[in-house]
């Protein structure tokens, strides 16, 4: 039985180049392989975009995504969901293509490093003050931080950081650990249990994936309407599982 | 969990590299090409509603039109109706008259006929009843039925009452003392002169007179001057036999 070594559990440690601080991994190896695919598949398919009522059924699919990202996110702002589609649908895109492609032999999702996971949840630490102060201004925002008195704000700081924190080690300890699952699985039973768990598996990376998405807008959507509609339950929201 | 910071900061420059190529490559095409079909959707749905709008106009319209047109259509009717009564009245007027000058004209041309038929009957049965009685007479009286009629004739002249007789006497100065004497037969010299002399003698004297054969008299003798006349003839008798003859003919006819 194979052991799994503590420095094999992140692609983080896989390293392919280094040079003085600058280090090129397996990491990031997959993150650009995701970004090539996606950015290529989408300029293959968007090329020869249609605006009549007879279009081609890639451009349906991505129809399909982009329709419901934007239904998701009108559901929490009411408006303006456009604004918002390039952050949520990037991290959607990336998280859940990511997931997926680990049905690839070979292939080791960026998300399975804490590294990804952690830059992604802090592009949306700094997503929710960028969204809310050029949507409400400075003092509203800040003034968010004090309610309902001033002795609020240190529990307020302690919320934003637990909840990127929680972002971070949620997506990354699902994905790592299934990996990390399969990999156990081959080594002590026969091929069938490990090929139903990978099926779980994909299902886990694309829920994995949504809950990230709306989770990222959640919070941005906290940070808008706590001024316009005094929504201030949904800006402490907890953070699930 | 041991996190490199340079692949943390290279993860978040990748992420929005990532977000950038995807706002330009994805999303904006995307979404522009959905807002463009729902603009034309919606255009097109507008331009149904637009549509549909003149549509149920122009129904109205035409709707309107047509109840015009059918009542102009039931005033026409009703009045090209009494047009044609009037029509059909003045033409059974119209008719009725012409009828009634047919049937007027028929009538007349039937009396005619009839005058004729009963003229033409009046004049066989004379005849007829002429040819009988002066065969019945010479059988009977072994007399000549001229020979009597002039006879009667003369009784008549004779008969004359005195006013009756001065009025032929004025009479027949005024024609210029002429004297006609027609009659259906010969007469002779023997009885021409017995004549003269019986008007002379019951009337005037200084005329002449004209003795003129007229096969129309019936079997008879008449004297004619200025206007009057003394005569005798089986007309007397016939006429009283044809109206009798007429009025049977006419009972049965009507039967």
């Amino acid at each position: 039985m194979e052991v799994v070594l503590l420095n094999q559990i992140s692609p983080d440690q896989v390293i392919i180049w280094s040079w003085n601080f600058i280090i090129f991994n397996v990491t990031i190896l997959y993150t650009w392989l995701v970004m090539a695919i996606l950015v290529v598949g989408s300029w293959l398919i968007t090329r020869n975009l249609s605006s009549e009522m007879n279009v081609s059924r890639w451009q349906h699919f991505l129809e399909v995504i982009i329709s419901v990202i934007r239904g998701e996110i009108s559901e929490m702002t009411k408006k303006g969901a456009d604004h918002y589609v390039p952050l949520i649908g990037t991290l959607f895109l990336f998280i859940c293509v990511s997931n997926v492609l680990v049905i690839v032999p070979g292939f080791v999702a960026p998300t399975s490093s804490m590294t990804t996971t952690a830059a992604l949840a802090t592009c949306v630490f700094i997503a929710v003050p960028y969204y809310g102060i050029s949507r409400n201004g400075v003092f509203h925002y800040v003034r968010e931080y004090f309610q309902p008195t001033f002795i609020f704000f240190p529990f307020h700081v302690m919320g934003e950081l637990s909840r990127t924190l929680a972002l971070t080690v949620r997506l990354f300890g699902n994905i790592m650990s299934h990996e990390k699952v399969i990999g156990i699985l081959l080594a002590v039973t026969p091929f069938l249990f490990p090929v139903v768990m990978q099926i779980l598996g994909l299902l886990i990376g694309v829920i994995q994936a949504y809950i990230f998405a709306i989770l990222s807008m959640v919070y941005i959507a906290s940070a808008l309407s706590a001024e316009d509609e005094g929504h201030t339950e949904v800006k402490k929201e907890g953070s699930p599982a | 969990m041991h996190i490199d910071w340079f692949v943390f900061l290279a993860q978040i420059f990748n992420f929005l590299l990532l977000m950038y190529l995807l706002k330009r490559f994805l999303y904006g095409r995307i979404i522009k090409a959905m807002d463009d079909r729902e603009a034309k959707i919606a255009a097109r749905f507008a331009e149904a509603d637009e549509l549909k709008a003149k549509a149920d106009e122009a129904a109205r319209l035409y709707e309107k039109r047509n109840q015009v047109l059918n009542e102009k259509k039931e005033i026409m009717l009703n009045e090209a109706t009494m047009a044609a009564d009037a029509k059909r009245k003045e033409l059974m007027e119209k008719v009725r008259v012409e009828v009634d000058q047919v049937k007027a004209r028929w009538q007349d041309m039937l009396v005619r006929e009839q005058d004729a038929f009963f003229y033409d009957l009046r004049q066989r049965a004379a005849k007829q009843l002429y040819a009988t009685a002066r065969k019945a007479l010479s059988d009977l009286a072994d007399a000549d039925l001229e020979e009597r009629i002039v006879d009667e004739f003369l009784r008549r002249v004779q008969a004359l009452d005195e006013e009756k007789s001065i009025q032929m006497r004025k009479a027949i100065s005024g024609g210029g003392n002429l004297v006609t004497i027609q009659s259906a037969f010969g007469i002779s010299a023997s009885r021409q002169t017995q004549i003269e002399e019986v008007l002379k003698k019951q009337i005037t004297n200084g005329f002449k007179i004209r003795y003129l054969k007229q096969p129309d008299i019936v079997s008879g003798i008449e004297m004619r001057v200025n206007g009057h006349k003394i005569a005798w003839s089986l007309n007397e008798y016939l006429e009283t036999l044809v109206e009798s003859l007429t009025e049977t003919l006419q009972k049965e006819a009507h039967a």
